[in-house]
């Protein structure tokens, strides 16, 4: 039987919460890991880990349409400016029941769009002048879709959620690290003479090896919230055709977003990353040969333009 | 002593729930009828555009009477109707008409070229989009209501939040019927 949204949008977001809870449980490994190691000063350093995780993210996520905007240089524009694009996300909010969005438009010849804001009412989207110039109407309401779809799905605070996470285990083995170059650390009162030295080097790979397992996990996050967003586009539109056709679009597009910056990356319809320097599993986007295939496999579902 | 901070808590714990779920109900019944408001916003949107569309067809196509009388007659009895069956009813004699009169245009070459035919074009296009999806955002939102309606538990404080069932939005539409539709 051919895939609904619906099912789609359900293993979506079971396959985030799944992810999401392998990220705290990588936490708790590290922190179990530096108990061994260093008995309670190990501890110690957590709530400090943690802090500054926290603050770094939560302060770009509250503001997060503003920064994003000059970070790509996108441009607010007004109805007047672009009627039928205000048209086009006009009908979508009408299919999803969410509120206009502050619409912006970044100067630039390959085709992307993005969504940003941390909720509804700060909610921006910005399609590139590319992406406006080479695709038809059904295309980019799959487009604007997929970015409203974000907006739907509080991708905003599930990536700073993945991000604070993240930041927060690899300030940890940071810390960790530092404080085992300079010797210390190792608390002489725990009864330390009778650890189990494959414990004491199980310890030591975990917290080396934890920052690269929570950018992976990360990845995977932000990888099935694409997918999610695909899955929720098609449920406001009911057209799976039009996103598929843009995917594709994007897909024989060679032009890459004039701007590496990695800081940025995930929240592009189409990763701006070389795909060839990034293997797939640091991928922040599922490959679009994949997407397109299962929005070509949800084209075959009768349940299509079926509101009731 | 135990049990009765046991039953205290239970009894919390149920009222809590109640309150909960009176809330949901309330809540899923508001939100039908700002979709319905959100359909009748939409229909006389395009309502507004009929008079103009039919002035610029006549300029090329004054004897076309028939189709254009239809789209007149179609518009002017959907003016007055008034809850989902005839609302719906209305709108779908108003779309079969439309539709009609842009399979005549569609002889007319010099009409399809001209600047004021142009101009709407675009908004009869997204007018019609957006009806159709006020009405699917309003089904969807009765397909959630009804469920809750109809399922354990909710459904036993349906009667006291005053809520029931509501009309799915249903536009007779003989274009969709030829589409094959398997249900399972």
């Amino acid at each position: 039987m051919a895939p609904s949204f619906r099912g789609l949008q359900l293993a979506n977001r079971r396959k985030t919460i799944g992810l999401l809870a392998g990220m705290g449980f990588l936490v708790l490994v590290v922190v179990y890991a530096a108990m061994t190691y260093f008995g309670k000063t190990g501890v110690g350093v957590l709530p400090i880990a943690v802090g500054i995780a926290v603050a770094s993210v939560w302060g770009s996520y509250y503001s997060s349409d503003k920064l994003v905007m000059t970070m790509t240089g996108a441009r607010i524009i007004e109805e007047s400016d672009n009627p039928k694009l205000f048209n086009l996300i006009q009908e979508v909010c009408l299919a999803s029941g969410l509120k206009m969005p502050k619409v912006a438009v970044v100067e630039d010849s390959a085709p992307n769009a993005f969504a940003t804001g941390r909720n509804e009412e700060h909610a921006v989207i910005a399609f590139t002048t590319g992406i406006l110039g080479v695709m038809n109407r059904d295309e980019l309401q799959g487009v604007v879709a997929h970015e409203m779809a974000h907006i739907a799905n509080r991708d905003t605070l599930v990536s700073a959620i993945a991000a604070t996470t993240a930041g927060a285990i690899a300030l940890l083995s940071d810390f960790l690290t530092r404080i085992m170059w300079f010797g210390g650390g190792r608390n002489r009162d725990d009864n330390n003479n009778n650890q189990n030295p494959i414990a004491l080097i199980v310890s030591l790979l975990v917290i080396i090896l934890a920052p690269i397992a929570a950018i992976l996990l990360r990845s995977a996050i932000s990888r099935r919230r694409e997918a999610l967003a695909d899955a929720t586009a098609v449920a406001f539109t009911r057209n799976p055709a039009g996103l598929r056709q843009a995917l594709e679009v994007l897909q024989s597009d060679n032009t890459v977003v004039n701007q590496r910056s990695t800081a940025v990356a995930h929240i592009w319809i189409e990763s701006p990353l070389d795909s060839s320097s990034v293997s797939k599993l640091f991928s922040t986007h599922p490959p679009l040969s994949e997407r397109i295939a299962t929005l070509r496999a949800m084209e075959a579902n009768p349940e299509m333009g079926n509101a009731g | 002593m135990g049990t009765t901070w046991i039953i205290i808590a239970l009894v919390v714990l149920f009222v809590l729930f109640a309150i909960m779920t009176y809330n949901k109900l309330i809540r899923l019944n508001v939100s039908v009828d700002e979709a319905f408001a959100q359909i009748e916003v939409q229909l006389k949107r395009r309502s507004d555009l009929i008079p103009n569309l039919v002035e610029t067809v006549k300029g090329y196509a004054a004897h076309e009477k028939t189709t254009l009388e239809n789209v007149v007659a179609a518009r002017a009895k959907a003016t007055t109707a008034s809850g989902v069956a005839d609302v719906a009813a209305a709108d779908g004699a108003v779309t079969q008409a439309l539709r009609g009169l842009l399979a005549v245009v569609e002889n007319y070459p010099d009409l399809k070229a001209s600047s004021n035919f142009l101009a709407l074009q675009e908004e009869l296009g997204t007018t019609e989009n957006k009806v159709s999806f006020a009405r699917q955002f309003y089904n969807d939102n009765v397909r959630s209501l009804n469920q809750a309606v109809k399922t354990f538990p909710s459904n036993l404080f349906a009667g006291l939040a005053k809520v029931g069932a509501r009309e799915f939005y249903v536009v007779d539409d003989p274009a969709d019927r030829q589409a094959p539709t398997v249900k399972f």
